[in-house]
């Protein structure tokens, strides 16, 4: 292995220590409740705080957190596109990027950006570019950055509801915000913005109906904008996963709608009518 | 007053015109940013329907727009400047413009020298004449009365006084320098 | 046109200011922005700390991992800080590698962590020459308005106390480690430094804290750590201008106040997260 010299060196090879524990950990939970209190298949989102302008050098910025999972997005620009050979006359570029804290993980993650978070920052970038009216935005580009801090599940839902509301706090001109919503089909039942451990838990029912889904939605133009689902699922229960998805959105949006109310607010009096 | 958030239905497009901050679907006008409502009767048919924020919306250089810029560099052909100011909006993200050098007055352009006209540090008001392409930057000209040079230091480092349409005096040592003066504007002399 | 004097010359404006003894922000040459800590909200961490020094914001999460001890100190453990600037915090950094900046800041808290003596390696150790503890201090700067070292150092102290190792055994059988998660303990601070950067205006005029466009028209920066004892841990001034023997010893007397200021800080925080629980 290359040796890093950008950072302070530390031994060649470490361990987590939870490889050695030498109890296995508690039994997963029954059917019914979940660990953290809520129901199977109900439309049962974890509840959302969120809050606009934290970072004060971006153009906008919002923090959210669900349950444990906090992720902070700030947005910049629009600016001077970096490559000219990218710029676009007629159109602006929206650039994301995501990244996991090392220490967002129960594993610990490493310092360069993995495969990982460049499928979910390619997954983030094609839910969020429908929604941003580009053409206003001729040959410049606007830049996305989300950290996630901790990392406690349904992170990509809850990046690109994140993304969207620091896009409108930076006032770049949208169709419509963007909501982020996650599920877990479990063989016949499914769990709602899973938890990390619900995500990668695997269940001991041998069944065809396993797998995460997750669906970006605009909430106003009843339009999906991106749509990711792993493992096996039949066409009716990814049809009905897709619905539960959108419910699950419709939860989220007056959390929003007033966080964003309030950003405007706090940045400015309401205008004379003058 | 009515807040709104993007993607909010604002009204029917036989009700009211769209102004800034909102778009047009389906026949009903919808908002595209977060911010207030805003309805405004401006002696047209229907009133004028816009969503506005505590700043100006997202400025960007446009065709026609009186800028504020710093000049960069400069070089026989043309003079390379930071754009700082859209009209009296601050830009967050500083844009790049080029002045070329038949752009910079509008009577004998042939004679125009960059050195006799700008100097590196200068603060220039400019309008944008072109988006440029996709290799250039924004084009800019100084080719009018009210544009040009505004705030000029002097090799001494004092800040010079306009004394022509040309030149340009140090208060310190007295030398004169050549500049494209812009003519001078009652609210430049306070600051 | 007062926006536009700031923009168009920010050296001129600052100064404008500093002949009154004060700066655009409305503070005192020698006053700190409003400093919050917040400790151990990210329970993914071993131990985690968020400081904000005005606007700038940076969080520093710990997290241990167990490793072969160094062949040259084989009754060591290992400290890794690592200071990451991502283009989160501010628009002049660049994704990919860490720049310049983020090196040197990297450097600095490791060179801080060794003289100071915050922790001893050896306290690391769990079976000479076979396993050792390995701290990973990951700091993250998440809103950056200069004087990113302060924000480090009271956020890297902060986590360090908060940071709580399981239980390792060695099995006598085996010879392999075996944790407990349940059963943790919390790390022995030794010492507790704490950084107070300056910035030097115009070779003279002497600033503490310094936010991001101070910075940037300063000739000079300096940043000085003491610890309780008002012992000097590290002084660090790269380039610039010069600086008197008179003005670095109010610099190294202001840092010592700064000091007893957050260790205060600090056991305040702690302590009510203590009663919470």
């Amino acid at each position: 292995m290359p040796t890093d010299t950008k950072r302070v060196r530390g031994p060649e090879a470490s361990q987590s220590p939870s490889l050695f524990v030498s109890k296995p950990a508690a039994a997963p939970p029954s059917l019914g409740t979940r660990a953290d209190g809520r129901r199977w298949g109900q439309v049962d989102v974890r509840p959302l705080f969120v809050r606009c302008g934290l970072v004060s050098q971006a153009k906008g910025s919002a923090y959210l957190e669900a349950g444990s999972t906090k992720l902070l997005c700030g947005v910049y620009g629009p600016k001077e596109t970096e490559r000219k050979d990218e710029t676009d006359m007629k159109c602006g570029r929206l650039t994301t990027d995501m990244r996991f804290a090392p220490f967002s993980c129960p594993e610990r993650g490493s310092w360069i950006q993995g495969s990982q978070d460049k499928d979910l920052s390619q997954m983030l970038h094609e839910s969020l570019q429908p929604a941003v009216c580009l053409q206003k935005y001729p040959r410049s580009q606007i830049e996305v950055n989300v950290m996630v801090l901790e990392n406690s599940g349904s992170v990509l839902a809850h990046a690109i509801t994140c993304a969207s509301l620091a896009l409108a706090d930076a006032g770049i001109e949208m169709y419509d915000l963007v909501l982020g919503c996650s599920i877990r089909q479990d063989g016949d039942s499914y769990v709602v913005d899973p938890s990390y451990t619900e995500q990668n838990s695997c269940s001991s029912v041998d069944s065809d109906n396993q797998g995460n889904l997750t669906v970006a939605f605009l909430p106003s133009l009843n339009q999906i904008s991106g749509l990711q689902s792993d493992g096996e699922m039949t066409e009716e229960t990814l049809t009905a996963g897709v619905r539960t998805c959108i419910e699950g959105c419709y939860k989220l949006y007056p959390v929003i709608q007033q966080a964003l109310a309030k950003a405007v607010r706090r940045a400015a009096p309401p205008p004379s009518e003058s | 007053m009515k807040l709104c958030v993007p993607g909010d239905k604002l009204c029917n497009i036989e009700d009211c015109s769209p102004g800034t901050g909102v778009y047009q679907r389906h026949g009903y006008i919808y908002s595209s940013l977060a911010g207030y409502v805003l309805r405004k009767n401006e002696g047209g048919q229907l009133p004028v329907i816009s969503v506005v924020r505590e700043t100006e919306a997202q400025l960007l250089p446009d065709v026609g727009a009186i800028v504020t810029c710093k000049v960069t560099s400069i070089n026989p052909r043309f003079a390379k400047v930071q754009i700082l100011y859209v009209g009296s909006t601050p830009l967050k993200d500083r844009f790049r413009g080029t002045i070329r050098k038949e752009d910079v007055r509008a009577t004998e352009k042939d004679k125009v020298e960059t050195y006799k006209s700008f100097r590196p540090g200068d603060i220039v008001l400019a309008k944008v004449i072109s988006l440029g392409d996709v290799q250039s930057n924004y084009l800019l000209t100084t080719a009018e009365n009210e544009l040009g040079v505004v705030v000029a230091h002097s090799e001494a480092g004092a800040q010079m006084v306009p004394i022509s349409w040309c030149e340009m005096q140090c208060p310190r040592t007295h030398t004169k320098e050549f500049r494209k003066v812009a003519r001078v504007q009652p609210e430049y002399l306070q600051a | 046109m007062a926006a536009g004097f700031k923009t168009a010359e920010p050296l001129e404006y600052h100064r404008s200011f500093l002949k009154e003894n004060c700066r655009p922000d409305g503070r005192e040459l020698s006053e700190f922005r409003t400093t919050t800590l917040n400790i151990g909200s990210i329970s993914t961490a071993d131990g985690s700390a968020l400081v904000k020094l005005g606007n700038t914001t940076v969080i520093c999460g710990i997290k241990a991992e167990l490793a072969n001890p160094p062949v040259e100190g084989p009754g060591k453990g290992y400290i890794v800080p690592n200071v990451d600037l991502p283009p989160l915090c501010s628009s002049r950094f660049r994704p990919g590698p860490p720049g310049e900046q983020a090196q040197a800041a990297s450097q600095f808290i490791a060179d801080v962590i060794e003289s100071s003596e915050v922790i001893q390696t050896e306290d690391l150790c769990i079976e000479r020459g076979k396993l050792c503890w390995v701290l990973y201090c990951d700091l993250m700067c998440l809103d950056y308005d200069g004087n990113l070292l302060d924000a480090c150092i009271v956020a890297l102290l902060a986590a360090l106390k908060n940071t709580q190792l399981p239980d390792v055994t060695i099995s006598t059988e085996t010879s392999a480690p075996e944790v407990n998660l349940e059963k943790r303990r919390g790390l022995h601070i030794h010492k507790h430094p704490v950084a107070t950067s300056f910035c030097i205006f115009d070779d003279s005029v002497l600033i503490v804290d310094p936010t991001a466009e101070e910075e940037s028209l300063a000739t000079a920066q300096l940043a000085v750590v003491t610890d309780e004892e008002g012992r000097l841990c590290s002084l660090h001034k790269p380039g610039g201008t010069s600086l008197s023997g008179e003005k670095l010893q109010e610099c190294i007397s202001r840092a010592t106040v700064r000091q007893r200021e957050i260790q205060k800080l600090i056991n305040k925080v702690l302590h009510s997260v203590k009663t919470d629980q």
